[in-house]
């Protein structure tokens, strides 16, 4: 044996070792029975990026349509092509303000708190006033802020909504033309939200929840059309919008008295049988059945919404003298017409998924799941306001984190329908919420 | 977090302590090979015939990869080169004090730096570990009679930490908030072994290294978050620990007639006492708590075996390899001991330049694979690691 030789080789195994780094392998993202010539996809302002309450550029790019095509294209998808605001608008809500961010603000005794603050006094209304439709690039993502499902057939939706009237390709054409003139391979489909939101946001003012039987009519014409074609497609359950922060961010009993206080209060209210003590109470509100007074205390399952006039109820007795009004609470009745009409829908959605093979994702479980808090990656994630992580500063919209969550929901469905490998988002690469 | 090394070992039992025993797949315990044995067995330092000294390095080149299961996306530790060394000191007395001698040991049976690359998928579990331990151990060893030798020496270590993560809360520009803690910490043990030359061939070695419990106090807690949650984050200080464990070791070595021996070690290393890992914060805040986490680690086995062949009075080449099994259970593989059930492989040789001075060089190899979904961060991926230390030491004996 040679001993230099040994010893030659011994230093260059050593040398040749050092820079050797273990090699990626990953499994390559299948399509598998999926046709993904072109995939669209239709919904309402969580499917358009709306978030703190507005749409502007960040948010579309953060939207569960954008970050479900970027993974799709990983299996050969087409790009997907939004009706972009510009990058330096400030953006616009449903009701033409601007859109929030979180800041600080002053209230009526003077104490300066974290909030979502407005962007401005108003939102860009011009980005809005310009069409962006181009016929040689047809929009595959149809998301329309406010989108209801009664609102598919409408041929004059461009007149009533600004947000459909700046992509639509003429304004007499219905959502529902538009789309199936784009004649899928593969359809997202996530609607309803909004059909039940506008009853739940005005505490149950406006009867404006669909029946069950507009319901099932409107959403079976939908798919019929979009799978006439032979289209695959997932769709989606509605959640249960009580278990947003819009609904569960101020407490029932965030009355907070003193001696002093519970001594008027029960002076006032004990003969109507309500009683106060030391520390937190239930605020009082309106109800007309209660008593001659139509007042009465909140109960621990009723929620109050995210509009109440906070300086109001610091400085000028709203929820103690004045009872809160109807249009800032969900009471027990109307949380159960809520709750019983958006399970009607959703077996209804359960059922077509089934009878027209689709894809179902569980909307209502994510956001149970969110609301129960989950960790992910080591962040926890929760459906409490601001701190949880997932939910924009309106606390209905998911923020973009929120949003690459439910696109996982997404597309775990798909893959377990349809045996694709997409690749999930990783998560925590999107924004929370931003903090000054 | 403050946990017991990375990417090389089944903890601190790897034995980067000696080239010859790294030579032979760190096994040794049944051996005097050289001073190094105040570390493998201070009963074997009884059968020194001189005085001797011995000073070795061995830097640690390892890389591991992460492969995250749901996406599909990879990442990589730009860890800087580990660097173990060692020092060893044996003073023979001669006359009647003859049985007897003292020695002085230093070394790093653990310590390592994990940097993940910037942004990585765990970030929010850990971006950045680095734990270093230096052990002092002041030696006794006696030589009973010509067979039996035991010694024993006291263990003080000296160690630092320094723990970073990244903080799922934004500023207004969307950068991520940060935590480091860093702290020393202070530990104290002992080793203790004998050796019993059972023939002229054939040698066994019994050792026992104590738990030491390295606590950090009054370590610096340091966050940077957006201005708006600075009172949510205080920085000051916190207090942990981290129970390095006991290994017990039983070591055989045979001689055969020709040029070859060979060398065999059993080790049993105490994980159980890695439970928890626990931070106390002195200032708690509504989102800064105390925290403790389930690390549930499992006491193992290892064995390391080796064999070596003196080509000439100059010369000996090493070889060798050794198995141990992980100590992290299902669930509770960490970005930060990525551990697994690890073979691995080593080589080395000496060379005698006269009566007084030699050297020794070793190199070892492994390469580990876990996948896992961590019970606590619920990352959800595969680690592989890749590891090569080659080791070099310089001998002197009077």
């Amino acid at each position: 044996m040679n001993k230099l030789h040994v010893i030659g080789l011994f230093i260059f195994t050593t040398l040749g070792m050092l820079s050797c780094e273990p090699k990626i392998k990953t499994k390559s993202p299948n399509k598998g029975e999926l046709d993904v010539t072109k995939v669209i996809f239709i919904g309402d302002g969580q499917m358009a990026g709306y978030m703190n309450d507005g749409l502007k550029n960040e948010g579309q790019k953060n939207s569960l349509a954008n970050i479900l095509a970027a993974q799709f294209e990983l299996i050969g998808s087409n790009q997907a092509k939004l009706p972009w605001l510009n990058s330096s608008s400030i953006g616009i809500s449903t009701a033409g303000l601007a859109p929030f961010h979180l800041g600080y603000k002053t209230d009526c005794q003077g104490n300066v708190s974290l909030s979502p603050v407005r962007d401005a006094n108003i939102g860009d209304l011009s980005c809005l006033t310009q069409s962006c439709y181009q016929a040689n690039s047809p929009f595959t993502v149809f998301g329309i802020p406010g989108l209801r499902l009664n609102q598919f057939t409408n041929s004059a939706l461009a007149n009533t909504n600004p947000f459909y009237n700046r992509m639509c390709s003429s304004p007499s054409v219905s959502l529902l033309d538009e789309i199936i003139s784009q004649q899928a391979s593969f359809f997202q489909l996530y609607i309803g939200l909004e059909d039940v939101l506008d009853y739940a946001k005005s505490g149950g003012t406006h009867e404006s929840l669909p029946s069950a039987l507009n319901f099932q009519q409107n959403y079976e014409q939908v798919i019929q059309n979009l799978t006439a074609n032979g289209a695959k497609g997932a769709i989606a359950t509605i959640p249960d919008v009580t278990l947003m922060p819009y609904f569960t961010t101020i407490p029932w009993n965030g009355l907070s008295l003193d001696n002093t206080n519970v001594g008027t209060l029960n002076s006032i209210y004990n003969p109507l049988g309500y009683y106060f003590q030391l520390g937190a109470n239930p605020f009082m509100m309106v109800d007309s059945t209660a008593n001659m007074f139509a007042v009465r205390q909140i109960k621990s399952k009723e929620l109050i919404l995210l509009s109440l006039p906070l300086d109001s109820v610091k400085c000028n007795q709203m929820g103690v003298l004045f009872p809160i009004r109807d249009e800032f609470i969900l009471d027990e009745g109307e949380i159960n017409v809520l709750r019983a009409k958006i399970q009607s829908y959703n077996n209804f959605i359960r059922q077509i998924a089934q009878t027209y093979n689709l894809a179902l994702i569980e909307t209502d479980q994510f956001v149970s799941k969110l609301a129960d808090g989950f960790t992910y990656n080591g962040v926890n994630m929760s459906a409490k306001f601001v701190s949880g992580g997932a939910y924009s500063l309106d606390g209905i919209y998911l923020n973009p984190r929120g949003n690459a969550h439910f696109a996982n929901a997404v597309i775990k469905a798909i893959n377990k329908k349809y045996n694709s490998t997409i690749p999930e988002v990783d998560a925590n690469k999107f924004d929370g919420v931003r903090f000054p | 977090m403050f946990v017991a090394l990375s990417s090389f070992g089944q903890g601190f039992q790897v034995n980067f302590q000696g080239q010859k025993q790294q030579g032979m797949g760190c096994a040794g315990s049944a051996l005097n090979a050289d001073a190094s044995s105040l570390f493998f067995n201070p009963g074997a330092s009884a059968f020194a015939n001189n005085s001797e000294i011995n000073l070795a390095g061995t830097p640690i080149f390892a890389h591991v990869l992460y492969t995250d299961s749901v996406s599909q996306t990879s990442y990589r530790t730009n860890n800087p080169v580990g660097t173990p060394f060692s020092m060893y000191g044996i003073y023979r007395f001669k006359k009647s004090l003859e049985p007897l001698s003292v020695g002085l040991a230093m070394y790093t049976p653990f310590g390592s730096t994990v940097q993940w690359e910037p942004n990585w998928i765990g970030r929010f579990a850990l971006t950045r570990l680095s734990l270093k331990a230096i052990f002092f151990q002041p030696t006794l060893s006696y030589r009973i009679n010509e067979r039996l030798g035991i010694g024993a020496g006291f263990v003080i270590s000296n160690g630092s930490v320094n723990l970073q993560k990244d903080i799922p809360v934004q500023d207004s520009l969307g950068n991520y908030g940060h935590a480091e803690l860093a702290g020393k910490a202070i530990g104290f043990g002992f080793n203790a072994g004998m050796l019993y030359h059972v023939n002229e061939r054939f040698s066994m070695g019994f050792t026992y290294r104590s738990k030491v419990n390295m606590s950090v106090k009054n370590g610096i807690a340091t966050f940077t978050v957006p201005t708006a949650l600075a009172t949510s984050f205080p920085n000051g200080t916190f207090s942990s620990q981290l129970p390095l464990p006991s290994v017990l070791t039983l070591g055989l070595s045979f001689k055969s007639n020709s040029k070859w021996s060979f060398v065999l070690d059993i080790n049993r290393v105490n994980w159980k006492v890695y439970d928890t890992l626990a931070f106390d914060y002195a200032l708690n805040t509504s989102t800064l708590s105390d925290t403790k986490s389930a690390r549930n680690y499992e006491s193992i086995f290892a064995f390391r075996g080796g064999a070596a062949y003196s080509a000439t009075k100059k010369w000996t080449f090493r070889l060798g390899s050794g198995f141990g099994f992980t100590p992290v259970q299902s669930g509770y593989v960490t970005p930060e001991t990525p551990d697994a059930n690890r073979l691995y492989g080593t080589c080395g040789f000496s060379f005698m330049a006269n009566e007084h001075f030699s050297i020794d060089a070793a190199l070892y190899a492994t390469r580990m694979q876990r996948t896992d979904k961590n019970i606590e961060t619920q990352l959800n991926g595969t680690f592989t690691s890749i590891a090569f230390a080659p080791g070099f030491s310089l001998n002197y004996k009077w």
